[in-house]
């Protein structure tokens, strides 16, 4: 069963994948992370991604009338590559985000989207 | 190490990793926590203001209480808890690492926050859980200085942190927005419950907890603490709580108290000690006729149908309790 540590290297295997960490977005502080961050500053970077986080769930701005309409994952686009954020959905009180920052020449969002997905569900599911 | 003494607890952690030492670096005060190193690193913290890893796990429904205990029980020991947890399938090894790491941010902001606690250092002593993670002290420090400014930019009034939860019972505007977890805190508080209380209750972190509640202070969602300067040749005042919601008239005489209890209503506590039990009602002269076990009621009372009783006094009850409290 895949830890931490363990789902980190597989989001380094993502192609085009740069750097990843795994953010708590209520404090924009990463509990662990690999690669290179923007402006090498992995810290500055998931302080980012809280805020981005934050403004994205704390109005009810995206919300739709489904049941359970969960924020499930946000990307933006800067000259400098993509920058995925996927929510990690665990039972007990935890507010992380699995962030992958992805080259643009040779990342793929498709795939990479996707392999978040995997990733975020394998970490905490049985 | 020397026996406990005053020193700011970030830079002893640091000078304990420095020197890549195992043990418990325990820090006093309130509401103060423990720090777990093995080699210098970082493995465990724990604090009466953080929901450990068990309260994270069985508040949330994740782990039966029963699953958990039984975990302590078998792996306490031997400090293999979490191993246990993890062998019988009962949590991933994702989950249990993202919990513990959650866990040891939260409780070492509490325990490393004071610039200055008494603090100990216990050689050696390792943590039931067992060894999940390892973290770099110095991202531990850096993490909870940040974690320090970001509540002063929020509301500077660390005073929100320890008291009772009390939201006002008029908001300031017409329109309120509150976010899911603020509404959690806003709906369970009620007056008592303290920041810590209520991250228990609800399972959630107690960092986050205090941080939305600065955010509710800042809304001028929540009743500020009464601001308490005790004298040094009186006794203080003790502030008691407003009624709220039940109209209770605080005159009437329900509970004959002893003398020195607390009165009702603001007035001079002693600063002696406590009185042992006031709620009893130590109803002197007044003898409650009893019922003898399987007797009818007399004709007349059973005639007149079920009787109304007065409500128990909850306010005044809660408010003795409160200021018992405020004495200790």
């Amino acid at each position: 069963m895949p830890g931490v540590d363990n789902c980190l290297q597989e989001a380094m295997t993502i192609p085009g994948a740069v750097g990843a960490s795994i953010v708590d977005y209520t404090t924009g502080f990463p509990i662990a992370m690999t690669g290179a961050a923007p402006n090498s500053d992995h810290e500055a970077a998931a302080a980012g991604t809280a805020d981005v986080v934050q403004a994205a769930t704390s109005r009810s701005l995206l919300v739709s009338a489904v049941p359970h309409d969960l924020l499930e994952d946000l990307i933006i686009t800067t000259a400098g590559g993509y920058h995925l954020l996927r929510l990690v959905q665990t039972d007990f009180d935890s507010r992380l985000v699995l962030y992958v920052w992805l080259d643009r020449v040779h990342g793929n969002l498709a795939v990479a989207r996707r392999r978040m997905q995997t990733l975020a569900d394998e970490l905490v599911a049985t | 190490m020397k026996p406990s003494k005053t020193a700011a607890p970030g830079r002893l952690l640091t000078q304990v990793a420095g020197e890549g030492r195992t043990g418990a670096l325990v820090v006093g005060g309130h509401p103060g926590g423990t720090v777990y190193v093995i080699d210098g690193r970082v493995t465990q913290a724990e604090s009466p203001a953080a929901p450990g890893v068990g309260e994270l796990l069985t508040a949330s429904g994740r782990l039966a209480g029963r699953t958990w205990q039984a975990a302590l029980d078998a792996g306490t020991a031997q400090a293999r808890v979490g191993r246990f947890l993890l062998d019988q399938g009962h949590l991933t090894q994702g989950e249990l690492e993202l919990c513990v790491l959650g866990a040891i941010y939260d409780a070492a902001y509490f325990a490393l926050s004071p610039a200055s606690a008494p603090v100990d250092f216990l050689e050696d002593a390792t943590h039931w859980l067992g060894q999940i993670v390892a973290v770099d002290p110095a991202a531990v420090n850096r993490e909870t200085r940040r974690r320090t400014r970001l509540l002063e930019e929020i509301f500077p009034d660390p005073r929100i942190d320890a008291a009772p939860v009390a939201p006002v019972p008029r908001p300031p505007r017409e329109r309120i927005t509150v976010t899911a977890p603020q509404w959690e805190l806003l709906v369970h508080a009620d007056g008592q419950r303290t920041p810590a209380d209520l991250a228990q209750l609800l399972g959630r972190a107690g960092f986050a907890t205090i941080q939305e509640l600065r955010r509710l202070a800042a809304a001028g969602l929540l009743e500020l603490p009464e601001v308490r300067k005790p004298q040094k040749d009186q006794p203080d005042f003790v502030r008691l709580e407003r009624a709220r919601a039940t109209s209770v008239d605080v005159r009437r005489p329900v509970v004959a108290v002893p003398d020195d209890a607390v009165p009702a209503g603001t007035g001079t506590a002693r600063a002696g000690p406590a009185p042992a039990a006031p709620p009893a009602p130590a109803a002197a002269g007044h003898r409650l006729a009893r019922r003898k076990p399987g007797a009818k009621l007399p004709k007349d009372v059973a005639a007149a149908g079920p009787r109304e009783e007065p409500a128990p006094d909850d306010v005044l009850l809660k408010r003795i309790r409160t200021a018992l409290r405020a004495l200790r």
